[in-house]
This record gives structure tokens, C-alpha cells and sequence, in this order.
């Protein structure tokens, strides 16, 4: 970190937390009855975050290649497990093709983004590949559990489709294809509306983060850019690996059409 | 369409439906024959297992068991979708998806198991195919002119083809329906009351479009509710299980113990 960098001290958090307080104060009165789980929320998030800036921060300090590769572990099992509670109206037994399609896109990112276009020394340098790491699998788990979730209800509202096609000769994939077509879509969504919309009106979290932090603007908006890319396209990654691992549960061996309750 | 005859064999057909209070038992050994060119009403009770039947031999029913033969060759010898090819299983309920009603009537030349030429695509093979949509491939294969043709053949000339398929009346829904499948040109076809809920006009116009299909050479079964139309050569019973067949009397001959049975 280059520049001048303005630093937060206790009194900072102190006022961050008091205004989520009145806030939560004035919902309570308005009765919008949101007041406890904001406040509750903020509380976890601060702790949250505290506590992966100490990790991290040890993480960078003992800079050894096993260390990055645990905490990376814990991150991908915690991602399977948060991909799998959002996600609504999923059979079970989708903890291995979930944690499969993450770790093939984390791997993929970590050889492209920091061992093709950073370079960094040495190549495992845990300032950036956790941090990466992180905002990387935080953009896949909300697309994989849209796009599960999606895929799912897709399926059973279109039975009487996927019957027809089956009797007139389609193969699973085939009788599946739309289903899994629109919820890759909508689990793509976000990230193309934030490419489309970065630079206007927003200035992304990493690259608000490095200005805030007197990085140089422009360094700040390459590196962003190379996140931002990196994102959309392993999310679409992770989202089709998916989808070709657990379409076929919705099909017994035979091709037919198998009902949530049978899945 | 060369007249050969053949004959599609069921031996030994059961159904077990699991549910949280033990199995139940739709039906069970039941044997069944039809010949190709022959027509053959299925009746009993609603509940009574007269779809089930039907969809376990298009291979679709995945609570079904039995043996399947085809002219002489065994089910297992083909995949679900080729055999699904030669016997059509019809649903009910009209399910056309597309923009247009020829869209809805080209979905089956979409599926890879229409994929290399069944005597009705023309010409152009090779590497310039494999680069093409599929749709553009069932446009090719199927033609406007031809659906139009042979639309007007069966009697619908009511039927505009650029319109959407939700415009449709229940009566014209239905025999676009049985067209589509009539034009993929099955060995077998599985009716499963396709006329149900169909005014008297209606009924009439698709019996006479499968009574032509049969005198081409296809075997056809019909699930009926309605009196009998004197159009079937024979007509099984299923109830409690079981399988009565018997021969129907020419035209309307055994109308009057026929509605006893069905009713």
C-alpha cells in the first residue's frame, strides 16, 4: 500500500454501529418491526469481518503456500454449505457437485487471474489470492443458489412440457435444455448488470477499497476490471458445470421424468 | 409409408406405485397385442391404470415392468428415444411450446433422435450441418408447405400455422397435438383420450384423421371415455387390474353393452 491511507479507530466502528442503532431505532417506531435483525446483523458483521482481517492479516504475516491453501478449503466448505441453505427446492446429495464446479472455477481463477495476469512473487502470495478467492466464490454461491433454485422449479412447472418432449423422442438433456438455459440466465443477471453498470453510477467495492486506501485510480480500475471479468465468465462456468452434474436427477436411468418427491 | 405389417408385443406388464402407506399395486401381468394397421380401444374406470399402461410402453411410466417387443426385437436393443420414436405415447393435455403453431408442430425434428435423416430431411449432409440450430435443421426438414399440406389432408384447414399456439381452441389444440405426432410417423400410436372434452364435431374429425393412419399401416391403441365410434377392431377393458379383451362387432354393433362396460 502506496500513499497516504486514512485509518479507522475505535471511535469509528463506535459510529457506524450507533447509526445502524437509530436506524433500527426509527424502524421499530415506524414499526417495520426490522429493528432487532439489523441491529442483530450488524453486530455479526462486524465480528465476521474482524475476524477475517485477523486471519487474513496472519495469513500474509506467515506467508506460507499451506496455510493459503487451508483457509481456501474452509472458505470452499463454507460456500457449499451457504450455497446449499439459499438454495430452495433442491434434492439432497448436492454437496459434491457444489463443491466440485467451485473448486474447478477457484482453481481456474487462481491459474488465470494470478499466475497468467499478476504474476505475483511468490505465486501463492495470500494478499492476493485469498482476497480473490473470496470475492470470487462470493459471486458464484449467490449464482449457483439462484440458478439451483431456478433450475428446480423450472422442472416441476414445466412437467407436462418435458413429458411431451420425452414421448416425442427427446433425450433428458434435451427435455431439459430451456430449464437450464433460463436458470443460468437469471443466475448470471447480477454480474452482467454490474459490468453494465460499474463506472457509471457505481465504483465497485475492490476498486472503491484501493482509492480509499491511496492506491492509484487507475491501478485500482485495471485491477477491477481483471476481478470483474474474471467473475463473469466463472460464474457462467461454475453455473453450466452445475447444471451438466445435477440435471440428470430430475430423470431415472431410463429417461423419464422423476417427481421432487422421488429426487 | 410401405405397408409391412408387424406387430408390437407386451408380456408380462406390471405397475407398483410406491406411497408412504405401503405399495399399490395398479396392475399387474398383464399381457397385450396390437398389429400394425389395427385399431384397439383401451376402456375402464377413471383409476383404473388405463395411462399407466400406456405410457410403460412407450417406456415412460418408471413404476412399470415388463418385456416390450417390436416387430420381432426386443426393447432393450434401443435406446428409450428410438424406441419412443416408434411408439408414440400422445398425452391428454396438448402441450405445444414455440412462438407459432408450426413451431410447436416442428419440435420433435429439433431432438437429435430426428437428427440424421428419417426419409424426410432432404439434401445437405456433412460438417455445414453440424454448424447449423437445430431449428433451422427442423425448418429444413419440415418445411411450412408440407405442415400446411398435410394439415389440410387431415382435415384441418381451420388452422392457421403463424399463429400463436395459446390462440387455438381446446378442439384445434388437440389435433394439432395428434398431427405433430401422426407426422413423426410412429410405428405405434398410444392415444391417451385425446378426444376427452372435445365437442361431438371435433371427436369425429380425429377419429377419422387415425382411423386413415391406421389404414397406412399404424397400430394404434385409444383410451376412450366416450361411446364407442365404431372405428375400433377391438376393445380392452382394464380393471382391478386386469386385462378382458374382445372383438368389436363391426360398426356400432356392440354400442349398447360397450357404454354398459365403459360407463
Amino acid at each position: 500500500m502506496t500513499g497516504n491511507s486514512y485509518n479507522i479507530d475505535i471511535w469509528g466502528l463506535v459510529v457506524a454501529l450507533t447509526m445502524v442503532a437509530v436506524a433500527a431505532g426509527i424502524s421499530e417506531l415506524m414499526r417495520i418491526n426490522i429493528g432487532k435483525t439489523l441491529l442483530w446483523s450488524a453486530c455479526r458483521a462486524l465480528l465476521q469481518l474482524c475476524a477475517m482481517g485477523f486471519v487474513v492479516g496472519y495469513v500474509i504475516r506467515a506467508n506460507n503456500m499451506w496455510l493459503v491453501f487451508a483457509v481456501i478449503a474452509v472458505m470452499l466448505v463454507a460456500a457449499v454449505q451457504i450455497t446449499l441453505s439459499r438454495a430452495k427446492g433442491v434434492p439432497k446429495g448436492l454437496a459434491g457437485p457444489v463443491l466440485l464446479s467451485l473448486t474447478i472455477t477457484m482453481l481456474l481463477m487462481i491459474a488465470l487471474v494470478t499466475e497468467l495476469v499478476v504474476r505475483p512473487h511468490p505465486w501463492y502470495a495470500p494478499q492476493l489470492v485469498v482476497p480473490l478467492t473470496g470475492m470470487l466464490l462470493g459471486n458464484t454461491v449467490s449464482a449457483l443458489a439462484v440458478g439451483l433454485s431456478r433450475f428446480y422449479e423450472s422442472m416441476d412447472e414445466r412437467r407436462d412440457e418435458i413429458d411431451t418432449m420425452l414421448a416425442l423422442g427427446a433425450s433428458a438433456w434435451e427435455a431439459a435444455r430451456p430449464s437450464i438455459v433460463s436458470s443460468i440466465r437469471l443466475g448470471l443477471l447480477p454480474t452482467t448488470a454490474t459490468l453494465a453498470s460499474c463506472g457509471i453510477v457505481t465504483i465497485p467495492g475492490m476498486m472503491a477499497g484501493q482509492v480509499i486506501a491511496g492506491g492509484d485510480p487507475i491501478n485500482a480500475a485495471k485491477y477491477q476490471f481483471v476481478v470483474f471479468a474474471a467473475i463473469a465468465a466463472l460464474t457462467l462456468v461454475a453455473d453450466s458445470l452445475i447444471m451438466a452434474m445435477v440435471y440428470r436427477t430430475c430423470f431415472t436411468a431410463d429417461d423419464q421424468y422423476r417427481p421432487p418427491a422421488e429426487r | 409409408m410401405g405397408v409391412e405389417s408387424f406387430t408390437f408385443d407386451a408380456a408380462g406388464m406390471s405397475c407398483v406405485v410406491p406411497s408412504p402407506d405401503g405399495d399399490r399395486e395398479i396392475f399387474r401381468d398383464i399381457d397385450f397385442v396390437v398389429d400394425g394397421g389395427e385399431i384397439v380401444d383401451l376402456i375402464g374406470p377413471s383409476g383404473s391404470g388405463k395411462s399407466s399402461l400406456l405410457t410403460a410402453f412407450a417406456r415412460l411410466n418408471s413404476h412399470a415392468s415388463g418385456t416390450l417387443a417390436l416387430a420381432g426385437r426386443d426393447s432393450s436393443e434401443f435406446t428409450p428415444q428410438q424406441w419412443r420414436r416408434m411408439v408414440a405415447y400422445l398425452p391428454q393435455k396438448p402441450i405445444l411450446p414455440g412462438y407459432t403453431v408450426a413451431d410447436a408442430i416442428r419440435l420433435p425434428w429439433t431432438l437429435a433422435v430426428r437428427g440424421d435423416g428419417d426419409g424426410t430431411s432432404n439434401g445437405t449432409r456433412g460438417l455445414s450441418r453440424l454448424f447449423r440450430s437445430n431449428d433451422a435443421r427442423a425448418r429444413e426438414a419440415l418445411p411450412d408447405a408440407r405442415i400446411r399440406k398435410t394439415l389440410d389432408a387431415m382435415g384441418c384447414e381451420d388452422i392457421d400455422l403463424m399463429r400463436p399456439p395459446h390462440d387455438l381452441s381446446g378442439g384445434q389444440a388437440a389435433r394439432v397435438s395428434l398431427a405433430r405426432t401422426l407426422l413423426t410417423n410412429p410405428k405405434v400410436l398410444l392415444a391417451d383420450e385425446v378426444d376427452a372434452g372435445l365437442d361431438d364435431d371435433n371427436a369425429e374429425k380425429v377419429a377419422s384423421i387415425m382411423v386413415h393412419a391406421a389404414a397406412d399401416g399404424m397400430a394404434i391403441v385409444r383410451i376412450r371415455h366416450r361411446p364407442p365410434d365404431g372405428r375400433a377392431h377391438r376393445i380392452a377393458t382394464l380393471a382391478d387390474g386386469r386385462l378382458t379383451m374382445r372383438v368389436a362387432h363391426g360398426d356400432g354393433g356392440s354400442a349398447e353393452d360397450s357404454v354398459k362396460e365403459a360407463a
